[in-house]
């Protein structure tokens, strides 16, 4: 475990690296990214997922080394249009997702982070006695005045989000742009949510996928990250714009802080208190003491 | 803050770089000095580098925290991956 404690944070890693037609090997402990005849080194302990598009071959060797340093991998389409599978990424205990599966359970204690999910989005707070539907109400005109706004910002034509799941050639760029930098929050959120153990099924607001609670958490930062990254990137080229988009993005997270804040904020909506991080200890649990210690013989009890 | 890495350079160029920096080890100089001192120095090592190498690296605001530049080791560049520094060889 010591070892482990040299690892940086999930707060301190680099948000994500994208790669495709490339091969990743182990080389001396570490890892490398070989494309055409050049090598590139790649600090995995300081990157928090490493998102592998069309063409990557990847060895045994380097998911191991990967895996070592907590660094999530993740297969992703081409322009990291959709997620395929995630390998996994290291929390030391259950305590987040009980807490969180808790939650979710609860009708009343589920609503109240719903609510705090989308307080979170406004600058200026909305009153108390706002119903859910309400809410969602002013979300709608939120992100419509966003849209408009970064439009009008970046002198690029905005006719609404329209895309198809089918036919990615048919939407236009800055609908492409915006399905590229949200695929790259989404993979940070999910990097850093599975980095402390939350589930990503387990969704408040969104319900019924597998990444529920990511898109929860993506879209509590869309606003100030992916909108303006997308409309920005299209606004500057219509070339290369997939490599610009990411660019953008990682901008946009730095200057956010993101990597600092997600886990933190998450923590708040969820109202999750971080005491101490104790070292795992495996617990039984027990219908009156609620948990007892593991690895422990209770046949004298 | 910034640290050069020299290799195989004249003894006037080192001199010369002990005016402002601290020679921790031999051709490793750091200390603090402004953005514009630090790229002159840079300037000036580039001018007298000959056949030796230079590295420099220096903090900055980006998701890595710092930045990197070399001159003159033909073997070993830097490359920019979508705003990250990666070393290519």
């Amino acid at each position: 475990m010591s070892r482990l404690r040299t690892l940086p944070k999930a707060r301190d890693r680099i948000s994500f690296l994208y790669f495709e037609h490339c091969r990743i090997e182990q080389d001396e402990q570490a890892i490398a990214v070989f494309k055409g005849k050049s090598k590139f080194f790649v600090p995995c302990a300081a990157i928090s997922t490493l998102l592998l598009g069309p063409g990557t071959s990847i060895t045994h060797a380097a998911i191991k080394t990967l895996s070592n340093n907590t660094c999530e991998v993740q297969w992703v389409g081409e322009d990291l249009l959709r997620f395929y599978a995630s390998g996994r990424s290291g929390s030391g205990n259950a305590k987040r997702i009980i807490h969180q599966a808790t939650l979710w359970a609860d009708s009343i204690q589920r609503l109240k982070v719903v609510r705090r999910m989308y307080l979170f989005r406004f600058d200026d707070p909305l009153s108390d006695d706002l119903t859910l539907q309400q809410i969602r109400g002013h979300e709608g005109v939120r992100v419509r005045t966003l849209y408009q706004h970064w439009s009008r910002q970046t002198g690029v034509e905005w006719n609404g989000r329209d895309y198809k799941q089918q036919d990615w050639n048919a939407a236009d760029p800055i609908n492409q742009a915006l399905s590229i930098a949200n695929a790259c929050l989404y993979a940070v959120c999910q990097a850093a949510l599975h980095s402390v153990g939350y589930s990503p099924a387990l969704g408040f607001i969104h319900t019924g996928k597998p990444l529920s609670f990511v898109y929860d958490v993506a879209d509590m930062y869309k606003a100030k990250t992916t909108i303006p990254a997308a409309f920005e990137a299209v606004s500057e080229t219509y070339f290369n714009l997939d490599t610009l988009v990411r660019e953008k993005c990682r901008e946009r997270f730095n200057e956010q802080r993101l990597m600092h804040r997600l886990v933190q904020d998450v923590d708040r909506m969820l109202g999750f208190g971080d005491d101490e991080e104790t070292e795992p200890i495996c617990f039984l649990w027990d219908d009156v003491l609620e948990s007892v210690e593991g690895g422990k013989n209770w046949a004298e009890e | 803050m910034v640290v050069f890495v020299l290799e195989n350079v004249k003894p006037v160029l080192r001199g010369e770089l002990s005016r402002w920096l601290f020679e921790v080890k031999a051709g490793v100089f750091t200390g603090r000095v402004s953005a514009l001192v630090r790229d002159e120095l840079w300037d000036l090592i580039a001018q007298k580098l000959d056949h030796g190498s230079a590295v420099m690296i220096y903090p900055k605001n980006c998701e890595q925290g710092f930045d990197a530049r070399i001159l003159g080791n033909p073997s070993r560049s830097l490359v920019d991956i979508e705003g990250v520094l990666l070393v290519k060889v």
